[in-house]
């Protein structure tokens, strides 16, 4: 089967800003880069996750965000953030083919990880250009 | 009357989100994202969450019709849409490499609503050079113990779509 593959090269830099994301917040313990068609692509898990599930339902909730927004006439999903008890999970597009998603605890500020994800995106961006 | 939730399922490519679009009397509700995989050398886009919309029937009952992905990967908005659902439309495409184990495959797959509801087959382009004659497909429904209404569509015209919608809602009638 054929899929989005990272050359060895952006891998490299992935687990890099990877690496900046978690030094920058201890609340986050996973980023995920998946398809928007919900394959997983990279990843950094603190914890034990399933990457390729979680890579589906990414696709899934970040279409329907986008679809959500253009209903109740709002311009450009800029992220879809779940809200629970002990945490977030927020996700964004970068560029037309890839989604990012952070998961963390509540012990960073929603503030701080939308700055964190979207600096991230804008990053990886420029490198695959 | 209460509305009618019906479900439309099959695998990729079939026609799950253009029957949608050719039916609904609302602008369709769609998810589709670009396609990374080998379902690039088929399709640009496929359906990731869900395809919506609405119909009013001739009894002025309404039908919301939803539409699933059709990869596996999705099972968990397979779930999440039978939720409710009163009857499956399943869509079998003829183009594809083996269109009967497709079938046996979304039979397997909603099991477990296809014990509570009521199901129609539609199966698409069946004028391809390899397609099964229906006579296939009613032995396989056969040997799963299943006997559903299978009509040959083409899920791009209204009427064929109305045709797979009013064969379902006909057959949740009788067993009401
Ligand atoms: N040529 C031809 N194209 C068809 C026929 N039936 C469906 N299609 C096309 O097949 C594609 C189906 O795509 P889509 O609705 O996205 O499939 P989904 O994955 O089931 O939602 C559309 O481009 C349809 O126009 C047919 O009988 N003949
Ligand atoms: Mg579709």
């Amino acid at each position: 089967m054929s899929q989005y593959k990272f050359s060895e090269r952006s891998e490299a830099f992935c687990q890099d800003m990877f690496q900046q994301m978690l030094d920058t917040s201890d609340a986050i313990y996973g980023i995920l880069i998946s398809t928007v068609d919900g394959h997983d692509v990279s990843k950094h898990f603190l914890k034990e996750m399933p990457a390729s599930k979680l890579s589906a339902m990414m696709s899934s909730i970040l279409a329907l965000g986008e679809t959500i927004a253009v209903e109740a006439q709002q311009q450009r999903c800029r992220y879809v953030i779940v809200e629970n008890s002990d945490g977030y999970i927020l996700t964004l597009k970068i560029k037309d083919k890839l989604i990012l998603s952070v998961i963390a605890t509540t012990n960073a500020n929603l503030g701080m990880l939308h700055s964190v994800s979207r600096n991230a995106a804008e990053k990886l961006a420029a490198h695959l250009r | 009357m209460p509305e009618i939730k019906l479900i439309i399922t099959g695998p990729p490519g079939a026609g799950k989100t253009t029957a949608i679009e050719a039916i609904s009397e609302t602008p369709p509700v769609r998810t589709d994202t670009r396609t990374t995989d080998d379902l690039s050398s088929v399709k640009d886009e496929t359906t990731v969450a869900m395809d919506f919309g609405e119909i009013t029937l001739e009894s002025g009952e309404k039908v919301f019709l939803y539409g699933t992905p059709g990869q596996r990967r999705f099972e968990f908005m397979w779930k999440i849409l039978v939720e409710g659902g009163l009857g499956l439309i399943i869509l079998v495409d003829c183009s594809r490499p083996d269109p009967i184990d497709d079938l046996k495959m979304y039979l397997e797959n909603f099991s477990d609503f296809i014990e509570r509801t009521g199901v129609v087959v539609g199966i698409t382009r069946t004028s391809e050079p390899d397609a099964p004659e229906l006579t296939e497909f009613y032995e396989c429904l056969e040997s799963n113990d299943r006997v559903f209404p299978i009509l040959d569509v083409d899920i791009r015209e209204r009427e064929d779509v109305a045709l797979l919608i009013n064969a379902l809602v006909s057959t949740l009638e009788f067993s009401r």
